[in-house]
C-alpha cells in the first residue's frame, strides 16, 4: 500500500508506576478504516488521546503525515478530525454556533462549507436549535460535522455509533466507508460493538492491557486459515460421512441426523459435492460456518476482562 | 494574529451567550439604580449654612478628641485626614457642598468595581474550568492552535469583559446620577489627601485614577482565579476559592497585622487607593513597593496557571 498516514512507533504511556500503554506500534494508511478493538480499560481511549495530543507520550513517537505530534503538533493535527469519547458541545449555543466556533480555529472555513457539511450529516433542519435540545444521535451527527469541517485526511472516531438507532448506525457506517473509499481518508474507529466493526473496518487492531495483541485484516481475522468450517445438509448423513471420509481420506467426521460438519479446504468443497451427488445422496445445503469476529475476539483475548 | 482575533471572538460568544452573563449585567444596573435612590431619598444631608467655617472648626475639634482617645492606628489616621481636608477648606475659603451631586455619586459607585471583580472571577473561572467539566476541552484542544494561545484568549476575553463592565458602570452611574441629582457640577471641588498633604483634583481625573487602581486589583484577582481554575479544572472550586480569598482578605490582614512580614501578603497590597487618598497600611509601604509585590504575585499566578493548562494531560 501507499505511505502510512499515521505511524505509531513504540508508544508507551506510564502514569505513576502503572504502564497504561506498552510499546504500541502500528501504521494506518489512507483509504482504510482501522478498527481499534479491546475490552474496557485496555487503553483504546488513552491511545486515541495520545494520537490527538490530549495526552503526552511517555515513550515513542506518533507521526501524522510525517509530522511528529510531539514537535510539530500544529502541522500534525491540522490533518485530523476527531471525536474523543462523547461529542460534547456547548449546550447553550446552537449547533450552527458550535460549528462556527470550531471553524474559526482553522483557517479557510467558510459559511458555505459549514452549511455543506451540515447538509451532509443531515442536520440542516435543526442546526439553529440549541444543542441542549438535541438527541444523542443528533449530537453524534454534530460531532461528525465538527470533525469533517476542515476536510481532514484522518478521521478518529471513538465509539461513533454510540446512542444511534439501527438506521442511524447503518447510515454512519455507510458514510464512513464512503469517506475511506471515495475520499481516501484514513479512519480510526474504536468500538466495543464487535459485529459493527466487522461490517465497517478493513483492518482491526486488538489491544489488551495496553498491549497490541494483533493487527489483521477483517477477512484474515475472521478466517485466518485456508480451511473453513462447512456444514452439509443431506438426507443420509452416515452414508454421506463414509463417502466424504473416503474422498478426503479423513478418519472421523461429526454428524447428526441431517447435518455433517467438518473442516475442509476451500478447493475440496466441489469435490465433495461431486462424490455425494454421484452416490445418489440428496444435498440440500452447503453452509460455511465462518467464525464471527466475536468468537475470534474472545479467542484472542482469552475471553477475559470484557465488561 | 487573525487566529487570535478569531479565538477572542469565540470566547466572547461563549461569555455573552450565556444566561449568567446577562444576569450579571442586570444585577449591576439594578444595584446602581437602587443605591442611587437610597442616596437621594434615604439619607439626610447636613444643611450648609453661612457659618460653615465655624462648623468645620467645631467638627475638627471633635475629630481631634477622637484622635486623642482612639487606640487604633487607621482610625486616628482617618480623622487626621478629615481634619486636614477641613483645614484646607477653611484656609482656602472653599465652601463645602452637598454630598448629593452627580460626581460624588459616580465616585461612590466606583466601589461597585468590587462586584465587577467577583463577576470577572466567575467569568474567567467558568471560561477555563467548564471546558473541562463539560468535556468540550477535548474538542477545543485538538486544533492547530497552541494551548498557550487558547488560554491567553480566555484570559484576554475575560479582561475585555471586565473593561466592558467598568465602562458600563461608569456610564450608567453618571447617567443615573445625572437624572437623580442633575447633570453638571463639574466645578465642584474635590480634595484628595496624599502623603499628608491636601490637593485639589478634577473629579473625572480622580475617578479615572480610582478605576485605574481598582483595575490593578482586578487584574491580580482575575489572574489568581484563572490559575486556580486551570490547576483544579473545577468551576465551583475555582469560583468559591477566589471569592473566599477576596472576601477573607481583610480578615486575614487584621489577623496578621502584628507581624512585619504582613506587608508581603497579597491582600495588604491590593488596595492601592491607600497611597492616593488614604493611609498606607504600614508606614514603610509605598506605591512602588506594593506594585512590585503585586507584580511578583502576578507572575507566580500566571506561570502556574499557564504550566498547568499547557503541560498537563487531559485525562477525564
Amino acid at each position: 500500500m501507499n505511505q502510512p498516514v499515521i505511524k505509531l512507533e513504540h508508544v508507551s504511556k506510564t502514569i505513576g508506576k502503572k504502564t497504561i500503554i506498552d510499546d504500541l506500534s502500528f501504521d494506518i494508511y489512507g483509504g482504510e478504516v482501522f478498527g481499534f478493538l479491546g475490552p474496557n480499560g485496555a487503553g483504546k481511549t488513552t491511545t486515541i488521546r495520545m494520537i490527538v495530543g490530549l495526552m503526552k507520550l511517555s515513550k515513542g513517537n506518533i507521526t501524522i503525515h510525517g509530522h511528529s505530534i510531539k514537535t510539530q503538533y500544529k502541522d500534525a493535527i491540522k490533518h485530523v478530525g476527531a471525536i474523543v469519547e462523547n461529542p460534547e458541545m456547548y449546550k447553550y449555543l446552537s449547533g450552527y454556533q458550535n460549528l462556527i466556533h470550531y471553524g474559526r480555529m482553522i483557517s479557510g472555513i467558510t459559511k458555505e462549507r459549514i452549511m455543506e457539511i451540515v447538509e451532509v450529516v443531515g442536520l440542516a433542519e435543526r442546526i439553529h436549535d440549541k444543542v441542549k435540545r438535541y438527541s444523542l444521535g443528533m449530537r453524534q451527527r454534530l460531532g461528525l460535522a465538527q470533525g469533517l469541517l476542515h476536510k481532514p485526511s484522518v478521521l478518529i472516531l471513538d465509539e461513533p455509533t454510540n446512542g444511534l438507532d439501527p438506521a442511524g448506525i447503518r447510515e454512519i457506517r455507510h458514510y464512513i466507508r464512503k469517506l475511506a473509499q471515495e475520499e481516501g481518508i484514513a479512519v480510526i474507529v474504536s468500538s466495543h460493538l464487535l459485529s459493527e466493526m466487522e461490517l465497517m473496518c478493513d483492518r482491526i487492531g486488538i489491544i489488551q492491557q495496553g498491549k497490541l495483541v494483533g493487527v489483521e485484516t477483517v477477512r484474515d481475522f475472521v478466517q485466518s486459515d485456508e480451511t473453513m468450517q462447512v456444514q452439509f445438509t443431506v438426507d443420509q448423513p452416515s452414508k454421506a460421512s463414509q463417502i466424504i471420509m473416503e474422498t478426503l481420506s479423513l478418519r472421523h467426521i461429526k454428524h447428526n441426523e441431517t447435518i455433517i460438519e467438518l473442516k475442509i479446504k476451500r478447493d475440496d468443497i466441489p469435490l465433495v459435492c461431486e462424490s455425494l451427488v454421484h452416490a445418489g445422496i440428496k444435498l440440500y445445503a452447503i453452509t460455511s460456518v465462518a467464525k464471527t469476529l466475536e468468537d475470534k475476539f474472545l479467542e484472542v483475548t482469552g475471553g477475559s476482562g470484557i465488561a | 494574529m487573525l487566529k487570535f482575533f478569531n479565538l477572542i471572538q469565540n470566547e466572547n460568544m461563549k461569555i455573552y451567550r450565556k444566561g449568567s452573563t446577562k444576569v450579571m449585567i442586570l444585577i449591576l444596573l439594578t444595584l446602581v439604580v437602587t443605591v442611587g435612590l437610597i442616596f437621594k431619598f434615604g439619607t439626610k444631608d447636613k444643611p450648609i449654612t453661612s457659618e460653615w467655617k465655624q462648623e468645620l472648626i467645631a467638627e475638627n475639634q471633635q475629630y481631634q478628641k477622637q484622635v486623642e482617645q482612639s487606640n487604633s492606628g487607621p482610625e486616628k489616621k482617618y480623622y487626621q485626614k478629615e481634619i486636614a481636608k477641613n483645614e484646607y477648606r477653611i484656609d482656602h475659603n472653599v465652601k463645602p457642598v452637598s454630598g448629593k451631586n452627580i460626581w460624588n455619586f459616580t465616585n461612590e459607585m466606583t466601589g461597585m468595581t468590587q462586584l465587577i471583580i467577583i463577576f470577572t472571577i466567575i467569568v474567567v473561572s467558568t471560561s477555563i474550568s467548564s471546558e473541562f467539566t463539560w468535556g468540550t476541552i477535548k474538542l477545543l484542544l485538538i486544533r492547530p492552535v497552541s494551548r498557550t494561545t487558547i488560554l491567553l484568549a480566555k484570559y484576554v476575553s475575560s479582561l475585555i469583559y471586565s473593561i466592558f463592565m467598568i465602562l458600563l458602570l461608569f456610564a450608567f452611574s453618571w447617567f443615573i446620577g445625572g437624572i437623580l441629582f442633575g447633570f453638571g457640577g463639574a466645578d465642584i471641588l474635590n480634595l484628595q489627601y496624599v502623603n499628608g498633604h491636601v490637593q485639589e483634583i478634577n473629579w473625572v481625573l480622580y475617578e479615572f485614577k480610582q478605576y485605574g487602581l481598582l483595575c490593578v486589583q482586578l487584574i491580580v484577582m482575575v489572574t489568581l482565579a484563572a490559575s486556580i481554575a486551570s490547576i483544579f479544572r473545577n468551576s465551583s472550586l475555582a469560583i468559591g476559592l477566589s471569592i473566599f480569598l477576596t472576601m477573607a482578605g481583610s480578615i486575614i490582614i487584621q489577623f496578621l497585622s502584628q507581624f512585619e512580614w504582613v506587608k508581603y501578603v497579597l491582600f495588604v497590597n491590593m488596595d492601592l487607593n491607600q497611597y492616593i487618598d488614604g493611609i498606607p497600611f504600614r508606614e514603610d509601604m509605598t506605591m512602588g513597593f506594593s506594585l512590585s509585590v503585586l507584580a511578583v504575585y502576578y507572575l507566580i499566578f500566571a506561570i502556574f496557571g499557564w504550566l498547568f493548562f499547557t503541560k498537563r494531560d487531559v485525562a477525564s
